[in-house]
């Protein structure tokens, strides 16, 4: 397999559950998994053995804005860099989608701010963190009882 | 981690109404438009390129904070039922669908009002952006008169008249004005030299007629009429109804002059 193949199955995978996230269902617990767990876990390993493999073989570094653009010049290293934004960013709206319905933001409401966080993942998120402290600072309370027990397996 | 715990505890879960959501979404906007402000010099038609979004977002605040108090005040069986959902969700898709096209054009520092430089611009702007305006003023109309007729809405008769007429001149002023506004090819009347006087915040031309403080005149008429009810229910007006019918035909009228100025080529206030 070629990074092209590895790049197109990986965003092939991200926008399976990007979709799943903004137009399915939310009233099953494993679809609910698909975009939370599933996808971005898959993508992670995915990540992990391109990391293993490949990074050592990289030149640059993470000390300066020069050596990390001498690191994405191995294809390889750009590649694990590009599937590092799918999987963090597929979880992280994931994750702020459950949320925003706890915190009850309707689905039409997060369509667009969970379309930012695809498109341009901190705009997004930044979108939905700030809406659901709004909603806590208005209308619910900020702080919920220290939850131990039942309720903390609830993500 | 409390503050981090997405659980709510059912004792406190009361969930925010559709406008009250909108609302903290409009906030979130203008945080964001005004962040984006603090760095980014571009300017689009002699105006930053972040202000339209940034004015258009505190008037969305305006707009929904007043529909959240509003909707507070009717009666159960209105707030709940089908019409003010369908309602609430044909707003926030205008909403949502107007924010994100400015946003995106003012990054690209393009003007998204007025341009019909591509089919895509022309699309958004006479189909999409035009009938996300006309929808969300006919929407306050529409709630207005579900008010008027709210028999059990929790309003004292001044306050119902002042909702249902600000309401109405909001929708009836703005589609007068903004219809006109939009058939032109902009909110200028004659000529506004780059870098002539404008007035602060609102840029509205200080040398030249403009049609905008009409257009927000009309738009706020479901703001200030109501403010004028509160403040005539602190005193005693022996017919405070007739006092809200006086004042709003007043509004409607000093809205009509002032569109006229601009329409006369004249600015609102001659500055420079």
């Amino acid at each position: 397999m070629t990074p092209g193949d590895y790049f197109s199955f990986a965003g092939a995978a991200a926008m399976t559950g990007w979709v799943i996230l903004i137009l399915g269902p939310r009233r099953f617990w494993w679809l609910n998994a698909v975009p939370l767990w599933i996808i971005p876990c898959l993508i992670s390993a995915l990540y992990a053995v391109l990391v293993l493999r490949w990074l050592s073989s990289a030149e640059g570094g993470f000390d300066s804005l020069e050596t990390v653009a001498s690191l994405f010049e191995n294809e390889w290293a750009l590649l694990a860099g590009w599937i590092h934004f799918l999987a963090f960013d597929l979880f992280v709206g994931a994750v702020m989608a459950l949320r925003m319905d706890r915190v009850g933001v309707g689905r039409l409401v997060q369509a667009p701010i969970l379309a930012a966080t695809l498109m341009l993942g901190p705009l997004g998120f930044l979108i939905a963190a700030l809406t659901e402290l709004g909603l806590r600072l208005r209308y619910l309370p900020l702080q919920t009882p220290n939850l131990r027990g039942v309720n903390h397996g609830n993500a | 981690m409390a503050m981090l715990d997405a659980n709510l505890h059912p004792a406190h879960a009361h969930k925010p109404t559709q406008f009250q959501t909108l609302t903290v979404v409009s906030v979130v906007l203008a945080l964001v438009n005004m962040t984006w402000g603090l760095i980014d010099t571009r300017m689009v038609d002699g105006a930053f390129v972040w202000m339209k979004p940034l004015k258009f977002s505190l008037s969305f605040i305006l707009l929904f904070a007043t529909l959240a108090l509003v909707e507070k005040r009717l009666s159960e069986r209105l707030r709940s039922g089908w019409l003010m959902l369908l309602i609430g969700w044909v707003m926030a898709a205008a909403f949502l669908s107007e924010m994100a096209y400015m946003m995106y054009q003012a990054a690209r520092a393009e003007a998204s009002h007025f341009n019909l430089s591509t089919p895509f611009n022309e699309f958004m702007y006479t189909v999409v952006m035009a009938t996300g305006a006309v929808v969300l003023v006919a929407c306050v109309g529409l709630i207005g008169w579900l008010v008027k007729r709210d028999r059990n809405a929790a309003l004292t008769p001044t306050l119902r008249e002042s909702i249902w007429l600000g309401f109405l001149l909001s929708f009836a002023l703005t589609m007068i004005v903004a219809g006109y506004l939009s058939g032109t090819g902009g909110h200028h009347v004659g000529l506004h030299p780059e870098g002539a006087a404008t007035f602060p915040l609102v840029g509205w031309s200080g040398v030249t007629g403009d049609l905008r403080p009409a257009h927000f005149f009309s738009l706020h008429a479901m703001q200030l009429v109501p403010l004028f009810a509160l403040w005539v229910e602190r005193r005693n007006f022996a017919n405070p109804v007739k006092a809200i019918r006086l004042f709003a035909f007043g509004y409607a009228g000093l809205t009509l002059v002032v569109f006229a100025i601009a329409l006369a080529g004249l600015p609102l206030i001659p500055l420079g």
